[in-house]
C-alpha cells in the first residue's frame, strides 16, 4: 500500500474508494442504505440507549455525506487524511488568481449602478461557475496523480502543495459565489 | 391500569400484535388526529361526525380538582361572548416571549419572576401556551382512544418546518402534559409529502407550499425509492391565514369608522373577516354586516378584487422564502415535478394563482389541504411504532435555521448551518482566558444574521467544574447535537483531564422541568391521578421496552456477536429487571434499567456496527471493482 492513512475514514464508512473523483450516485445510494439501518426512525420505540446510539451513528453518517458531497469539503478532508490542515495559514496562493478575484469582487460591488443589474450579475456568476469547474477538474487530476497505485515519490510533495493551493482557491470561489447569491436575493426581493 | 406483559426469555411478546399509534396535526386554527385503518390513513371524527377540532380552548373557572375547559366548536361559539377566557390561535404563542406575542393579541399576558414563559390571564388562573395546547391534545387523545378502543402506544405530532428549537420544545412539553408518548415531531410539509408520495409513488423533486392559519413553510423534497430527502426548507413562523383575517379586520375597522373596539366586538369582526375570506374562495363578492355600539347596522359589499388587493402584499411575502429554498436546494424551477398545496389558506384563489405563476406549474390539491398533514403523520406513526418492519420508507429532514454561538463583540458564529440533514452533531473547542477559571458561559442562538441581537436566543449554558489550569490550557470540547425531532442538546468535556462539565441549561423561552412537574401536579386531569403512580407506570413501560428490544436483539444476533458467557450475563440482568418491574419501586426499576443498559452497551455498539457493515456488503464490492474506471466520472459543483 503506497498510502498509509487510517482505514476508518469517511470514504470507507460510505463504501467508496479514497479519491477526489467520486461516483455521486453510488455515494448517495450507499448513504441511503446506511441510514436505513441506523436512522433514529428505526429505533423510535427502542430503549433510550439504542436511541442515543442511533442518533450518534446517523449524525456521523450525515456528516460523512456532507463532507464528501461537496468538492471543497471533500478536498479539505482528503488533505487532512495526509496531514495537511488548511487552517494552518502557511499556504501560499497564486497572485494572478488573487488579482482576478479582486476584479470580480469589484464588478460585483458595482452591479447595483448598472442599467440591468441582474444581467450583469448573471455574467459574473457564469464566470465564477466556470472558474469553479476548472478548479474542480484540476483538483481531480492532481489527486488522481497523487493517489495512483505506483506514485512517483519525488513528485508527491509538489502534488500535495498544488492540491492545497487549489483547495484554497475553491474556498475563495465558494465565498464569492455565496456573495453573488446574496446579491441576487437582494435584487429580487 | 394496563399490566406489564413479559414473555419467557428468548421470545418476544406477540410479534404481530398491532400497536396503536396516531398522527396529530396541532394547527393554529384547527387540529386533527388520524390513524391507519386497514392500510388506509384516515382522520378520526368526533361523536358529531366533525373531523376538524377548532384549536380553541375556553377556561371556565376553577373547582377543587383544577380548572375546567371546553375545547373545539363549543369554545369557538363562546369566543365572542367570553373573549378573554377563550384562547384561539395559541400556536402563535408557543415558545415565544412577551415581546413577540403582544401584537394583535386581545389577551391579557402576565409574566412571573420565576418563569420566562408568559401566561395568559383567565378566570381559571394564569395559563401558558403549553398548557392551552395540552388541552387540545388531550381532547384529540380522548377522541382517538374512544374510536380505536385502546390506549395509544405513541403519537407523531407535526410542527411547522420553520419552527425553532423553543417552539418545538414547547410542543413536546404540551404532549408530555397531555400524557402522550411522542414517537417523533415531524415537519408539516414532510408529512404532507408522505401523504402524497406514498399514493402516487412518484420519484423526483417535489415542492410543498404550506400556508396554514399562522405559519408558512416551503419545503423542497427529493423522493428516491421510498427515501424522502428534504433538500431545503424556508418559511415564516409568524405568517398565515390569520394575517389575512387581520388585514381585512383592519380594513373593516377603518371603513366602519370604529376606532376603539372592545375585545368582544374585535372578536366578532375577526370571525366575520375569516368567514368573508372563506366565502371569497368560491364567490365573487360577499356582504359584511356589523351592529355598532349605538345600535345601528353598518353594511358593505366586499368584492374579490378588493380583497385580493388587500392581501396581495402578504401573499407576495411568501415568495421570498420560496426563492431562498430554491437557492439552498441548488435546483432550478425546471427540475420541479409538482407543487403540493397544504393548509386551509391555500384555498384562497390568489394564493394558488401566485404560486402557480412563480413555479410555472399547476399546484396539486387532490388531498384535502386541511387533512393531508394529519394523514401523513398517521402513516409515519404507524411505521415508527414498528407495525411495518419490512417498510423501507425513510424520512431525512433538515434543520431550518442555523445554530450559532455568541462570540466577542456580540457576533454569532455558526456551528450548524441551516438545511443540514438531521440528526447532526458538531463539536466546538473552547478555552479559558483566566488562570484557574472553573466556569464558562455559552450563549446559543438560532438564525441567519450576523449580530446576536438579530438572532433568536435559544439558551444560555454554564459549564462548571472545569479543572483549574493556567489561562488557555484547558480544552473544553462542547458538542451540539440536533436530534431527529429537531431538538438541541449539549454536552461538554474537558479534553486534557477528561472531566465531564456540568451543564445548566437556561432556556430563553421555555418551561423548566420543574415548571412542567408542577403543571402535571396541578392540571385537572392528573389531580386524581397520583403523580407517583404515573411515574411508576412510565418506568414500567420503559422497562418493557428495554426487555423486549433486548430479547429481540439477542434472538437475532446474540449467537453471532456475543460469547455464551456474555449472553448469560445479559439474560441474568434481563430476568432481574423483569422481576423488579413487577414490583412498585420506581427508583429500583430505574436503577436496574441503567444496569441493563450498562451490561448491554457493548452488544448494542456491536450490533450497530454489524448493521452498518451489512448495509454496504453488496455495494462496497461494486464500488471497489469500479475504482479504476471512476476517475473521470462524477462531475460535480459546489
Amino acid at each position: 500500500m503506497p498510502h498509509s492513512i487510517k482505514t476508518d475514514n469517511y470514504f470507507s464508512l460510505l463504501g467508496i474508494p479514497v479519491s477526489f473523483a467520486i461516483d455521486k450516485q453510488v455515494l448517495i445510494s450507499n448513504y441511503h442504505e446506511l441510514q436505513r439501518s441506523v436512522h433514529p426512525d428505526k429505533f423510535a420505540n427502542a430503549s433510550d440507549q439504542q436511541r442515543r446510539l442511533s442518533v450518534q451513528k446517523a449524525a456521523q453518517i450525515n456528516d460523512a455525506l456532507q463532507t464528501l458531497k461537496s468538492p471543497t469539503q471533500r478536498s479539505i478532508y482528503l488533505l487532512s487524511l495526509f496531514g495537511i490542515e488548511l487552517g494552518d495559514n502557511n499556504h501560499s496562493i497564486d497572485p494572478v488568481f488573487l488579482m482576478e478575484q479582486m476584479e470580480l469582487r469589484e464588478s460585483l460591488s458595482q452591479v447595483n449602478d448598472k442599467a440591468d443589474p441582474l444581467t450583469e450579475l448573471d455574467a459574473i456568476m457564469a464566470k465564477v461557475k466556470l472558474l469553479i469547474k476548472r478548479t474542480i477538474n484540476t483538483l481531480a487530476e492532481v489527486f488522481a496523480a497523487f493517489l495512483q497505485d505506483q506514485p512517483v515519490q519525488q513528485k508527491q510533495d509538489a502534488l500535495l502543495k498544488k492540491a492545497t493551493s487549489e483547495t484554497l482557491k475553491m474556498q475563495f470561489l465558494n465565498r464569492l459565489q455565496e456573495e453573488c447569491l446574496d446579491k441576487e436575493e437582494d435584487l429580487t426581493a | 391500569m394496563a399490566l406489564l406483559q413479559i414473555s419467557e426469555p428468548g421470545q418476544t411478546t406477540a410479534p404481530h400484535q398491532h400497536k396503536l399509534a396516531v398522527g396529530i396535526d396541532l394547527g393554529t386554527t384547527n387540529s386533527l388526529v388520524a390513524s391507519l385503518k386497514s392500510g388506509l390513513a384516515e382522520t378520526i371524527a368526533d361523536e358529531n361526525g366533525q373531523h376538524l377540532l377548532p384549536s380553541v380552548v375556553q377556561f371556565s373557572g376553577k373547582n377543587e380538582t383544577g380548572y375546567q375547559t371546553r375545547v373545539g366548536h363549543q369554545a369557538q361559539n363562546n369566543a365572542a361572548a367570553d373573549p378573554l377566557n377563550t384562547i384561539s390561535s395559541v400556536k402563535r404563542y408557543m415558545g415565544r416571549g412577551l415581546d413577540d406575542i403582544k401584537k394583535h393579541s386581545i389577551y391579557e399576558f402576565v409574566t412571573e419572576d420565576t418563569s420566562v414563559v408568559p401566561r395568559i390571564r383567565t378566570i381559571a388562573g394564569d395559563v401558558s401556551a403549553v398548557e392551552v395546547s395540552a388541552e387540545i391534545l388531550k381532547t384529540l387523545k380522548q377522541r382517538a382512544i374512544e374510536a380505536l378502543g385502546d390506549e395509544l402506544t405513541g403519537v407523531v405530532i407535526t410542527v411547522p418546518a420553520y419552527f425553532d428549537d423553543a417552539q418545538r420544545q414547547a410542543t413536546k412539553d404540551a404532549a408530555r402534559l397531555a400524557g402522550l408518548n411522542v414517537l417523533r415531531l415531524i415537519n408539516e410539509p414532510t408529512a404532507a409529502a408522505v401523504a402524497y408520495g406514498l399514493d402516487s409513488g412518484s420519484e423526483g423533486i417535489h415542492v410543498i407550499y404550506d400556508l396554514g392559519g399562522g405559519t408558512f413553510d416551503i419545503s423542497i423534497l427529493k423522493l428516491t425509492k421510498g427515501v424522502f430527502e428534504v433538500l431545503s426548507t424556508a418559511g415564516d413562523s409568524a405568517l398565515g391565514g390569520d394575517d389575512l383575517d387581520h388585514v381585512l379586520t383592519d380594513w373593516i375597522l377603518v371603513e366602519a369608522g370604529i376606532s376603539d373596539p372592545d375585545a368582544s366586538l374585535l372578536r366578532t369582526i375577526l370571525d366575520m373577516a375569516r368567514k368573508a375570506k372563506e366565502v371569497l374562495s368560491h364567490k365573487e363578492s360577499t356582504t359584511l354586516t356589523i351592529t355598532l355600539a349605538n345600535g345601528e347596522n353598518w353594511q358593505a359589499e366586499l368584492s374579490l378584487a378588493q380583497f385580493e388587493q388587500l392581501i396581495r402584499p402578504l401573499v407576495r411575502k411568501t415568495l421570498t422564502p420560496c426563492r431562498r429554498a430554491l437557492r439552498d436546494a441548488d435546483i432550478e424551477i425546471d427540475d420541479i415535478q409538482d407543487i403540493v398545496m397544504v393548509g386551509g389558506s391555500t384555498r384562497v384563489p390568489l394564493v394558488r394563482q401566485m404560486v402557480a405563476e412563480f413555479f410555472a406549474a399547476e399546484p396539486l390539491v387532490s388531498i384535502d389541504p386541511d387533512k393531508v398533514v394529519a394523514i401523513g403523520a398517521a402513516r409515519q406513526a404507524d411505521v415508527l411504532v414498528g407495525n411495518k418492519s419490512d417498510n423501507d420508507m425513510l424520512l431525512l429532514d433538515v434543520t431550518p435555521l442555523s445554530l450559532g454561538l455568541e462570540t466577542m463583540g456580540g457576533l454569532a458564529e455558526k456551528v450548524i448551518h441551516r438545511n443540514t440533514t438531521i440528526p447532526v452533531a458538531r463539536a466546538q473547542e473552547f478555552t479559558t482566558f483566566k488562570d484557574g477559571q472553573t466556569a464558562m458561559a455559552i450563549h446559543v442562538v438560532q438564525g441567519e444574521r450576523e449580530l446576536i441581537s438579530d438572532c433568536r436566543s435559544l439558551a444560555r449554558f454554564e459549564l462548571r467544574g472545569i479543572p483549574p489550569m493556567v489561562a488557555g490550557a484547558a480544552r473544553i470540547r462542547v458538542t451540539f447535537q440536533i436530534d431527529a425531532d429537531g431538538l438541541l442538546s449539549v454536552s461538554a468535556r474537558e479534553e486534557t483531564s477528561g472531566v465531564e462539565s456540568n451543564i445548566q441549561v437556561k432556556p430563553s423561552y421555555g418551561l423548566t422541568d420543574g415548571e412542567i412537574e408542577t403543571m402535571l401536579k396541578d392540571s385537572f386531569s392528573h389531580a386524581q391521578d397520583d403523580i407517583d403512580v404515573r411515574k411508576l407506570r412510565e418506568e414500567q413501560v420503559e422497562a418493557k421496552r428495554v426487555v423486549e428490544a433486548l430479547l429481540a436483539a439477542l434472538s437475532e444476533d446474540g449467537d453471532n456477536l456475543l460469547a455464551a458467557e456474555e449472553q448469560a450475563v445479559i439474560h441474568q440482568e434481563i430476568n432481574e429487571l423483569i422481576e423488579i418491574a413487577k414490583g412498585s419501586d420506581q427508583r429500583a426499576i430505574k436503577l436496574k434499567i441503567e444496569q441493563v443498559d450498562k451490561v448491554s452497551a457493548e452488544f448494542a455498539q456491536r450490533r450497530m456496527d454489524a448493521s452498518i457493515n451489512l448495509a454496504l456488503a453488496g455495494q462496497s464490492v461494486n464500488a471497489l471493482n469500479h475504482k479504476k474506471t471512476q476517475n473521470n466520472k462524477g462531475s460535480d459543483n459546489d
